[in-house]
């Protein structure tokens, strides 16, 4: 199958139907759940898309492991090119490499001020033209809504997407039916859109629902879900 | 030496700057062989014993290595000291090729860099069991459990610490032995280093515990008889030492030390576990090539009774003379005996033996199973076999990666040139990675190597041991041609002139050859003989196959290698008087360069995989500087205040980088770069590339 049929064909069209188009530079976008439902594929799988698109993504991570996330581009990108029977893919994926800088921080030690200070160096000095910036799994416990407000003017001042991956870590909090636990409440003011998963037994699947887009809080399931099998987003 | 179980023959690789030099050189003085410690960079000009070369104290690194032979207790240990600049894989590799075991450095800040990656997967390759040793735990943030981790991740080995630290940073005072259960310090003896063992202290207790359980359970995960005696709760330290053994010797298992070389903290402990896992000579299976036996494989047993086989693994021209390091695998060899060298066919007798320990040397009667030692004036290349003259067999050649750069070189007067000459016959011998020859195009003398600084030092060396003072040339980067799509060809030769004329016909087609990644020793070539009825009569069909390879040893392009080429023959015609094998060879040479432009050539240049530390305030500079040398950058770490960028940057960009990155960051920050793969020009490159050889070839023409 050609690049150009693919994304056509892509859950993620669905995934952006369902908030409305996409999430929009500028604006920041979260996924929650709890930990271990698959958080970062989803990521990474949004980032794929982007990047078959010929988007420019900056991963930023906080696990302190480069390969780790590294690898996960390989496999989502080797699950959708299978799946879709993907010409020429080796070169493809040579390609889109040239447009995805992984980042990792310690959380611990690099400041918030830090990390947006070395990701406008990259886009400045390292003329990295971002589109889509992900935060993949930034401890909200060791960050406040002051953090996550400079992020968002960070998002509004360098015109680029941004998306992040939260799951708790502290064992008292407390999910609601949609896999949002109470502790993201506070930025919930902050965020554009935010996304609860939970794994739901009797589908077999992780069900997505939107709790917020932009100015309405809603409860709206969505299109798609991810298949607990490869990860991805699927219909 | 009749018990082999009281040998260990290791070495000790890692990243540049881990501390390798220092730790051998504590190691040395720890087993009584030297009475006095030096750095690398020593302030009295005297510099570490094993750097033996002065171009190496001059810049403090490590290049050659050099077999030393120290007792510990009651073993003896022969210890190579392997260099750590990635220029220099050649080197470990070949070390690694005659150790038993090895002890694998990390720096205790930077843990798991490029180059141990590199270096992890050349121990992979020869099956080196290895053990970890966390260096420099007196730096600021040092964390041994963080390195620990990375080599379960980065390296994908079962990592288990065997001590826990008393103190990190300028703290550190000792460690906490998890098979004894006991402390151990630094601090006893006159010269207040060597160890004192004393009840763990309080505070350390659980944490200690808590590093047993998981040693425990790791091992007993490889381990059925640990298994067992856990279940019954009976663990014996015999038990747990052979179960560790038993593991890191069969790969399963890599056990961790901890401490400061430059400090003097931990090396007893650590030159203890070199005596308890690392495996002696017999433990290891060896294993050469029948040469009169269609190359079969034979095993060698450690016997000293049988006949003699000997591997020339390094040589070495210092201001001894010429010195073959050697190591025995089977028998024993005597001053006096013949021995056969299998690759150049010549018989030789041994004269002086000798042991090396560090920079002094002790002659020997006879060198026996197992050992490493040195020969005298034995006329040999790095890696030949020494045999007895009744066998024909030869240790498994050893792999040796491709050139990536070249560089011309002129001598300056008529003194210089026969010097000069004089040097390159002795490094090619010495190094299989450093290769010359003359351009028959220009005259000019070209050598080739694996990187910038590996070329630098052989001139140096040249203008310094040699007196042979050479105009250096720009260097060049290995460049290689490859088609990206499928061409058929049908070409007849056809020429007649009188006589019995030349006639072949070869149709089918080249395609290219797709890689996996990580493939190891990717084939460059392939023939495909699909001829069927005898088109072509089957005694011209490796004349077909030698006029491909030919055609690809140049391509159309700029004069490069051509690789990555499946070579298919479908068809062809011959003729009873007319035909040869110089007539197909010519012809399928003709068919290549014909399909060749149809399938749409490309010119691939060598893609280095760049590593650059530094401090967190130079980071825009180091993105800079990587983006300005058509580079990508992968991935960049930060931790604290420094951080490391990782990206894929073409080697044709990186000359002079060493000068650029120390003065855009006052000298804090530093790389260290390896091939990563070979990717396509960009199209400006590429005909400026074109159009560069294009003239270079008009002027030959000219002349």
């Amino acid at each position: 199958m050609e690049i150009q049929e693919l994304i056509k064909s892509s859950p993620l069209r669905v995934f952006e139907e369902s908030i409305d188009g996409g999430l929009g530079r500028g604006n920041l976008g979260v996924l929650v759940s709890r930990h271990g439902v698959g958080k970062t594929a989803c990521l990474v799988h949004l980032a794929t898309d982007k990047l078959l698109r010929g988007e420019q993504v900056i991963h930023v991570s906080f696990s302190g492991n480069v390969e780790h996330v590294i690898n996960w581009y390989k496999e989502v990108f080797n699950e959708i090119s299978e799946e879709k029977g993907m010409n020429n893919s080796s070169k493809v994926y040579s390609d889109i490499l040239a447009n995805r800088v992984v980042m990792n921080f310690s959380q611990e030690t690099v400041s918030i001020d830090k990390v947006l200070n070395s990701l406008e160096t990259l886009i400045k000095h390292g003329s990295f033209k971002a589109d889509t910036i992900l935060f993949d799994g930034y401890k909200l416990t060791k960050a406040n809504v002051g953090d996550v407000r400079k992020i968002k003017a960070f998002a509004k001042k360098l015109n680029v997407e941004v998306w992040f991956s939260v799951s708790p870590i502290r064992k008292d909090v407390v999910y609601n039916e949609y896999g949002i636990p109470d502790t993201i409440d506070p930025y919930t003011e902050v965020v554009d859109i935010m996304i609860g998963l939970r794994m739901d037994e009797q589908l077999n699947k992780v069900v997505m629902t939107l709790v917020k887009e932009h100015d309405k809080k809603m409860t709206k399931l969505m299109g798609v879900c991810l298949d607990p099998k490869t990860m991805l987003i699927s219909m | 030496m009749s018990d082999l179980s009281n040998m260990r023959n290791i070495g000790i690789s890692a990243h540049i700057d881990s501390g390798k030099t220092t730790l051998t050189e504590r190691i040395l003085y720890y087993c009584n062989r030297i009475h006095a410690i030096h750095e690398v960079r020593g302030k009295d000009g005297v510099g570490a014993t094993m750097d033996s070369m002065e171009l190496e104290k001059e810049r403090g690194i490590t290049i050659a290595s050099a077999a030393t032979n120290v007792t510990w207790k009651d073993k003896e240990i022969n210890i190579i000291d392997t260099p750590g600049h990635v220029d220099f894989t050649i080197e470990v590799e070949r070390s690694l090729r005659v150790l038993d075991g090895a002890i694998l450095i990390l720096d205790s800040v930077s843990g798991v860099q490029s180059q141990s990656i590199t270096v992890d997967r050349q121990m992979k390759r020869y099956n080196v069991p290895r053990i970890a040793f966390v260096n420099k735990c007196d730096r600021a943030g040092a964390n041994p459990y963080r390195v620990k981790d990375q080599l379960v991740n980065k390296l994908g080995l079962n990592a288990v610490m065997m001590q826990t630290p008393i103190g990190l940073e300028d703290k550190i005072e000792g460690v906490i032995d998890l098979i004894d259960m006991q402390a151990i310090y630094f601090d006893a003896g006159d010269d207040m280093i060597h160890p004192r063992y004393a009840e763990i202290p309080a505070e350390l207790l659980a944490e200690a515990e808590e590093k047993r359980e998981e040693l425990l359970d790791a091992v007993s995960l490889v381990d059925d008889d640990l298994m067992e005696a856990m279940l019954e709760e009976a663990v014996t330290k015999e038990i747990l030492v052979n179960a560790i053994r038993k593991a890191t010797i069969a790969l399963k298992l890599c056990p961790v030390f901890i401490g400061s070389a430059y400090k003097n903290k931990g090396i007893p402990p650590l030159l203890d576990a070199v005596n308890a896992y690392l495996p002696c000579p017999t433990d290891v299976e060896n294993k050469a090539l029948d040469l009169d036996n269609d190359e079969e494989e034979i095993t060698l047993p450690s016997r000293d009774d049988l006949p003699p086989v000997v591997l020339g693994f390094k040589l070495e021209d210092g201001q001894y003379g010429q010195l073959t390091y050697i190591r025995v695998y089977q028998g024993v060899i005597k001053k006096g005996d013949e021995l056969f060298n299998t690759r150049s066919r010549k018989k030789f007798k041994v004269g002086r033996l000798i042991k090396m320990h560090s920079n002094e040397m002790e002659d020997l009667t006879e060198v026996g199973c197992g050992e490493i030692a040195a020969l005298f004036g034995v006329d040999c290349a790095s890696g030949d076999t020494f045999c007895d003259p009744s066998l024909n067999y030869s240790m498994s050649s050893m792999f040796v990666p491709n050139t990536v750069i070249s560089l011309s070189i002129e001598p300056v007067d008529k003194t210089a040139s026969g010097n000069m000459a004089k040097a390159l016959n002795r490094f090619t011998k010495e190094d299989p990675t450093f290769r010359t020859y003359v351009d028959p195009e220009s005259n000019q003398t070209i050598i080739q190597g694996m990187g910038e600084l590996h070329l630098e030092v052989y001139v140096e060396r040249m203008k310094r041991e040699y007196k042979a003072e050479v105009v250096v040339g720009q260097p060049e980067v290995a460049y290689r041609e490859a088609i990206s799509q499928k061409a058929e060809f049908n070409y007849t030769h056809k020429k007649q002139t009188g006589g019995s004329g030349q006639f072949a016909r070869v149709a089918g087609y080249i395609e290219p050859i797709e890689h996996e990644e990580g493939e190891e020793n990717p084939k460059d070539y392939e023939f495909i003989d699909k001829i069927k009825g005898g088109s072509i009569p089957t005694e011209y069909i490796p004349s077909c196959d030698k006029g491909f390879k030919m055609a690809m040893e140049k391509g159309t392009q700029i004069g490069f290698p051509v690789v990555n080429v499946r070579a298919v023959i479908v068809d062809g015609a011959w003729h009873p008087v007319d035909s040869s094998d110089m007539a197909f060879q010519t012809a399928s040479l003709n068919a290549f360069r014909e399909a060749y432009e149809k399938a749409k050539p490309v010119i691939l240049e060598p893609i280095m995989k760049v590593e650059v530390t530094g401090p967190t305030e130079f980071q825009g500079n180091i993105f800079g500087s990587i983006n300005q040398r058509r580079g990508i950058i992968v991935s960049s770490q930060e931790e604290g205040v420094s951080t490391v960028v990782i990206a894929d940057v073409p080697l044709s960009e990186m000359f002079g980088y060493s000068t650029a990155l120390r003065s855009m960051s006052q000298g804090k920050a530093e790389f260290t770069m390896e091939l990563s793969k070979y990717g396509k020009v960009p199209q400006s490159v590429s005909t400026e590339l074109k159009e560069k050889y294009q003239k270079q070839r008009a002027e030959a023409n000219k002349k």
